[in-house]
């Protein structure tokens, strides 16, 4: 089994790229690998909580929770992240907060990188 | 290095692969890219598909756009998920995002 780390710059609305992240975060997870994503840019909106539950998108909060307890290690950029005024009281639980350095200490440790670039 | 190359949009990306060498090239056609796989311009197909390579293309995203399958032009290999991480571990070990 490897490690898969993803970093995402896009958000859930108006991009497809961070539904399939999601996605191939969770068949990676389910076959066994160790997966890491690192949310930048937009794709810090989220780790917002309270998040409203779209029909047309399958990604979203419970979803981003699930990947959580599968143990997918999920940080969110805190430059990116407050400056779209979200706080760490108003995030996801178990979602980390942190500076780019997590995400290159983890492509440094992983097998395969994806890097996703923002729209 | 072999590279499996993303592909999410539909525009011309041919320059741009031409960059890329590697001893082995896959490219994934994902997202909007999945209409290289399908579409005919002047009844030929996506300039991008000439390209030597081994070519897949998302089963969950044409069926999003309510394209077939069976539409698929007969070089482009239909993949899901499931494969696609088979691709990344197992044939390819860089990946880029277009």
């Amino acid at each position: 089994m490897g490690t898969l780390t993803i970093g995402i710059f896009s958000s859930l609305i108006g991009s497809m790229s961070f539904d399939f992240t999601m996605k191939l975060a969770e068949a990676a997870v389910n076959k066994g690998h160790k997966v890491n994503l690192w949310f930048s840019g937009n794709a810090t909106s989220a780790a917002k909580n309270n998040q409203k539950h779209l029909k047309d998108y399958s990604t979203g909060e419970k979803p981003l929770k699930a990947l959580l307890e599968k143990g997918v290690e999920i940080c969110t950029c805190e430059a990116c992240t407050s400056a779209r005024g979200i706080q760490k009281t108003d995030a996801i639980e178990k979602i980390q907060w942190n500076a780019m350095h997590w995400y290159l200490a983890k492509i440094h440790h992983s097998d395969r990188v994806l890097h996703i670039g923002g729209e | 290095m072999r590279l499996a190359v993303f592909v999410s949009d539909f525009k011309g990306m041919v320059d741009t692969l031409e960059r890329l060498t590697a001893e082995k090239l896959g490219i994934i056609l994902v997202e909007n890219g999945v209409y290289h796989a399908v579409i005919k311009e002047n009844g030929n197909p996506s300039q991008l598909l000439k390209k030597s390579a081994n070519f897949y293309v998302l089963s969950e995203d044409l069926a999003t756009r309510g394209l077939s399958s069976s539409n698929v032009m007969s070089n482009v290999k239909v993949v899901n998920y499931n494969d696609v991480v088979d691709l990344i571990f197992n044939d390819y070990e860089k990946l880029a995002w277009l």
